[in-house]
């Protein structure tokens, strides 16, 4: 018995080191310690066994049982080790991966997303008013004279009912006036149109967005400081002002801003803003319209600023042709 | 506005080069747009004539010359040109010249021949962009002058004048600018000399003040090279000493003259409205048709010139004129404005006029021109005549010389006010001073040429435009502003725009402008808005619609070798009745579902259930489709409905008309109206509990007929107000042509019905029980088949 024992555990050991996969392991299992099995046999003839032998048999039969149950265990684990490594084999990874497909905004959209969050983050909400405009709202209000060459069918869309199509969103400048009392903190995304001939740096329609702050108080330190701020959230901390004194009818004084930025080519100065401190004749314009004195030029102040978001747009991504904007061709929109 | 340099340091004595100039001009804002140069500047550049020219005889290209520069040794010089002949004269540029790129002329040798210096072509000189071959000089040159002395230099800048600054369309304009800018003291020296009007020009039109002076004795010829040269570097075309003198009078003192031979005119002049029908014949040699809005200069036989735009073909100076009416007047802006561009003509005086000129700069400038014709033409001044056409206007004391002035009041504190950074008085003074504004009691006295200057907000513009920007620090503070209505339907759109990007769209921004054709959409009907005055027939109406502007883009993108086309738009669209600008959203899907790619390389092409999908997640909530009738291009139509209540329409465009657009597959599109969707409050999102008991499924299948629709099963079912039914799905359709296992006009359906309790585990008998009963309902009230 104890030999049979000693032959046995060597022989199920050796078997099962050479199993080579786990469907071998379970067999031998079953045949060492199954019901009807090898070790099993030989533990149905602890009754043949000597009493006095018993307690050294029995000692041998468990440690012969625990051996080949360790054996098993173990090679079953490297054999399913084994085998779970070898599911990748072979497998190309270079393959290209898979997602699913989502679309894009449109670059212009995601500019004005842009900078209408740093505005809010400054304090500015958001305005709006109609494409369709009166002239009051579009010129006479902002101080531009009946004769300005910009009210002329040549410049600008008419409908048969003297209205227009807003040229700038200045005109959301005054709907807002019109509407609250300062302070008066917004910024205006919106569609302008000009009659222009279409061309690769023109549209008869653009985006513009406009900015108006007016409150007691408010100075031209401050319109650089908001300007400044915006544009170097834009574009990086490098980015260089110049503002040039020029001439528009709403503001006074006027400027142009003019950026150099590495974002922006670097070296050369683009001009990217127009902007100013509000005209009185803007105030009083509206006072009138209104008929009270809720805009006082003696106590308020106020700046305003507007930019195209096409053109701006174009020299961010190096688009050569404002068509691009509106041909709503996929290879071009999925660009951004 | 072109300036001369040159003509320009005459003014006024400023140190600065060019670029320094542009610098101060541009930060004042006068903005520079461009510096060009003109003429010669290089020493050492002389006349030589060719003498001989001979092959050289290491070199095809190459010949050997022998020119005379005037230094009595004819000189040997190698020369690669080919476009001279002997005779002619060219020029020389001398050993020791320093050309252009910093190039010096040596004497060495050319493949083995000695060359003194190197024949120059105009490019070489920098007198033009490009050239071919020398420059052939004109035979009278004078061999050995040096180049300089016949084309001096000058730099020319051009500057973009803004519309309120008429008084810098001068060169004493500018430089008063200049002076104020360098604190240097422009010399304005011409000053006017009082004098009495000898008679009256009657005027009956927009024309403050009009003066003519006769000129007797005129001897009309070409202009002295120093009057030449001026303007041609301006870019002006020399044509008699006359006429040159009015351009020029024009650009040193921003006043436009007008000449007309006196001898051509019959009886008076007077300033009057052209009559219905009038026409005339301009100095350009082309008639134009004139109309009673458009001021004219006239006598007794008609027109003579229209006022501050053109003069007559007839009328004017030739070189038989010997008497001349020289006129100088100050028309008013709008109506020269109006007439110019009525006839599409306008030039250097009407440019003028439209910004308006100084009315006391009218007759200092006939003095001046009448002073330099006496020089150039030996002209004798004779009587003048002047026409008032404003109350305002005293004309005695524009003959006396005095200028009128405006007073605005001026307070210092208002400057820190508006520009946030205090000027001092004395800085103020002296650039209110420099500007050529006088100092009282409460303000400043603005003379007549800074019409532009009204208000004490005009005034504070000047001096941070001379002080400058950087005196000006900015300025961050911080600001808080409550959300506005817009701000909410914004976050709205926007969320709304990136739940489409989600399901794959991109976003287009067509034009709101669009074609009478494009207006005819099948997706949105009734009146349209128009402009009155388009610019051509593709920019016509104001969009009622945004699908017909994302077909076409399909139609690019397929033509463009795009397969899965996936876009929408948000926007305005325009309405002549009800509500006229509205927010609307529209999607346009074609081709196959997605892209297909090496996992799945057969993909389904996209049908009006890919589109109803697409708006529900768009949308944020599920909407219905209910048939419609189709119409025009569409095969299918369906109502799209959001929580009851219509807000567009969906369909399917027919394959013809697919094909129309260039759209190989299906092309599916919708349009829905978002007012009333961004408009709408939104609540929180509530929490609801999670199920804490597991659900139990069960399957129904059944054969219904054709016609029986989803919704109505789902009806049935939820009439049912079954509390432990927690949802139904469609899993299966099933139809067969054949009817072999589904009969003909019949299709085979199967759901997935889950129940479950919020307060316990269901037992299967509960279950069996509840499902058995929701089936009895669908065989009674639809009458349909089960396949058990």
């Amino acid at each position: 018995m104890e030999a049979q024992l000693e032959s046995l555990r060597t022989e199920a050991l050796l078997t099962v080191a050479a199993c080579t996969d786990e469907a071998q392991v379970e067999q031998l299992r079953i045949r060492y310690l199954g019901r009807g099995g090898e070790l099993t046999a030989l533990s149905d003839r602890m009754r043949e066994v000597s009493k006095e032998d018993k307690p050294k048999i029995g000692k041998l039969l468990n440690e012969t049982r625990s051996a080949v149950t360790a054996a098993l265990d173990e090679r079953r684990a490297l054999m399913v080790a084994a085998h779970e490594a070898r599911a990748f084999d072979g497998l190309d990874v270079t393959l290209p991966g898979a997602s699913f497909p989502v679309g894009a905004l449109h670059p212009i959209t995601q500019l004005m997303d842009r900078a209408t969050g740093i505005f809010r983050r400054m304090g500015f909400a958001l305005a709006d008013g109609p494409d369709i405009e009166t002239e009051w709202h579009c010129f006479d209000a902002l101080n531009t004279p009946a004769d300005h060459p910009a009210r002329n069918e040549q410049d600008t869309f008419y409908m048969p009912d003297g209205r227009l199509l807003r040229t700038h969103t200045s005109s959301v400048q005054i709907r807002t006036l019109e509407r609250v009392a300062p302070p008066v903190r917004i910024i205006a995304p919106g569609a302008a149109y000009r009659r222009d001939e279409v061309d690769a740096t023109h549209l008869a329609q653009f985006n513009q967005m406009e900015g108006l702050y007016v409150d007691e108080g408010v100075t031209l330190a401050d319109l650089r400081g908001t300007l400044e701020f915006f544009f170097r959230e834009l574009f990086g901390n490098d980015a260089k002002f110049r503002f040039r004194p020029h001439f528009f009818p709403f503001t006074e004084p006027s400027f142009e801003v003019d950026i150099q930025t590495a974002a922006l080519g670097g070296g050369r100065w683009l001009e990217i803003a127009g902007c100013g401190m509000v005209d009185p004749a803007v105030f009083e314009a509206v006072n009138l319209r209104r008929g009270d004195r809720g805009l006082d030029p003696e106590r308020h102040s106020g700046f305003a600023f507007g930019f195209g978001l096409d053109r701006l747009a174009m020299i961010m991504a190096g688009v050569p042709d404002i068509r691009l904007f509106t041909d709503s061709d996929q290879r071009f929109l999925s660009q951004f | 506005m072109k300036v001369s340099l040159n003509w320009l340091r005459e003014l006024v004595d400023f140190q600065q080069d060019a670029t320094a100039l542009s610098g101060l001009l541009t930060n004042a804002g006068v903005e520079v747009e461009g510096i060009e140069t003109r003429g010669v500047s290089i020493d050492k550049v002389v006349v030589a004539q060719i003498l001989s020219s001979e092959q050289h005889p290491n070199a095809d290209r190459l010949s050997v010359c022998k020119v005379e520069d005037g230094s009595g040794m004819p000189r040997q010089i190698v020369c690669g040109a080919k476009n001279y002949k002997v005779g002619d004269k060219v020029p020389l540029a001398q050993p020791g010249a320093v050309m252009p790129g910093d190039f010096k002329i040596k004497v060495g040798k050319l493949r083995g021949v000695e060359s003194e210096g190197m024949m120059c072509s105009s490019k070489e000189l920098g007198l033009s962009a490009d050239s071919e071959g020398l420059l052939i000089l004109d035979a009278a040159a004078q061999v050995g002058a040096s180049l300089k002395s016949l084309f001096p230099g000058d730099t020319v800048l051009d500057l973009e004048i803004t519309p309120n600054r008429s008084d810098l369309l001068s060169h004493e304009g500018i430089a008063r600018e200049v002076g104020v800018l360098t604190g240097r003291v422009s010399r304005l020296e011409h000053v006017l000399v009082p004098e009495e009007a000898a008679g009256e020009v009657s005027l009956a039109g927009a024309c403050s003040f009009y003066t003519a002076r006769l000129l007797e004795n005129v001897q009309v010829a070409a202009s002295p090279e120093w009057l030449r040269t001026r303007l041609e570097s301006l870019g002006l075309r020399s044509i008699n000493n006359v006429v040159d003198v009015t351009n020029w009078v024009m650009f040193e003192s921003g006043q436009p003259l007008h000449a007309f031979d006196a001898d051509k005119v019959q009886g008076s002049l007077s300033v009057r409205y052209a009559r219905e029908g009038e026409s005339f014949v301009a100095l350009d040699i082309r008639t134009y048709q004139l109309g009673p809005d458009d001021l004219v200069i006239a006598d007794e036989t008609g027109p003579l010139a229209i006022a501050g735009v053109m003069g007559g073909q007839a009328s004017g100076v030739s070189d038989s004129t010997t008497r001349v009416i020289l006129e100088s007047a100050a028309f008013e802006s709008g109506g020269i404005r109006r007439t110019s561009r009525r006839l599409g003509l306008s030039s250097d005086s009407s440019y003028r006029f439209e910004r308006g000129v100084d009315v006391a700069g009218v007759l200092r400038a006939s003095q001046r021109a009448t002073t330099l014709l006496g020089q150039v033409a030996s002209a004798q001044a004779r009587e003048l005549q002047v026409g008032v056409g404003h109350a305002d206007v005293d004309s005695g004391a524009l003959l006396q010389g005095l200028t009128p002035v405006r007073h605005v009041p001026f307070r210092l504190e208002r400057v820190t006010a508006l520009l946030g950074t205090p000027v001092s008085e004395v800085r103020v003074n002296q650039i209110l001073g420099a500007l050529g504004l006088t100092k009282n009691e409460s303000g400043w006295d603005v003379p007549s040429f800074r019409g532009d200057l009204t208000r004490e907000v005009d005034l504070i513009e000047e001096i941070a435009r001379v002080v400058g920007i950087e005196h000006f620090p900015p300025v961050t503070r911080a600001w808080m502003s409550p959300s506005s209505d817009t701000d909410r339907r914004y976050d709205r759109l926007m969320k709304l725009r990136r739940a489409a990007v989600g399901q794959g769209l991109f976003e287009s921004r067509t034009l709101t402008l669009v074609s009478e054709a494009m207006a005819q959409s099948p997706f949105v009907k009734g009146p349209v808005l128009r402009v009155k005055n388009p610019l051509n027939e593709d920019q016509v109406v104001l969009r009622p619609s945004l699908v017909p502007g994302l077909l076409i883009a399909a139609g690019r993108n397929a033509r463009a070798g795009v397969k899965a086309i996936r876009l929408f738009e948000t926007g305005r669209a325009f309405f002549a009745e009800g509500v006229e600008e509205r927010t609307h959203l529209a999607v346009v899907i074609a081709g196959p579902a997605w892209t297909p790619n090496w996992r799945c390389s057969s993909v389904a092409e996209v049908d009006v259930f890919d589109l109803k999908g697409i708006l529900s997640a768009v949308l944020g909530r599920p909407v219905q489709f209910s048939p419609a009738t189709a119409s025009g291009d569409l095969g299918l139509e369906v109502t799209i409905l959001v929580d009851g209540k219509v807000v567009g329409v969906a369909g399917q465009l027919r394959p013809s008309a697919s094909r129309e657009l260039d759209v190989p597959g299906s092309l599916l599109a919708a349009e829905v109206c978002l007012s009333g969707i961004l408009d709408a409050a939104e609540g929180a999102a509530l929490y609801r509990e999670l199920p804490r008991f597991p659900a139990v499924t069960r399957d129904i299948a059944f054969v219904a007929p054709q016609d029986l629709a989803h919704q109505r099963i789902l009806e049935v079912l939820g009439a049912a107000k079954e509390p432990l039914l927690a949802g139904v799905e469609l899993f299966d359709v099933f139809t067969d042509a054949s009817g072999e296992k589904v009969p003909v006009n019949h299709k085979s359906v199967a759901y997935s019905l889950t129940y479950r309790s919020a307060e316990r585990t269901l037992t299967a008998e509960e279950v069996t029980a509840v499902h058995n009963n929701l089936k009895q309902r669908i065989i009674s009230e639809l009458g349909v088949l089960f396949r058990e």
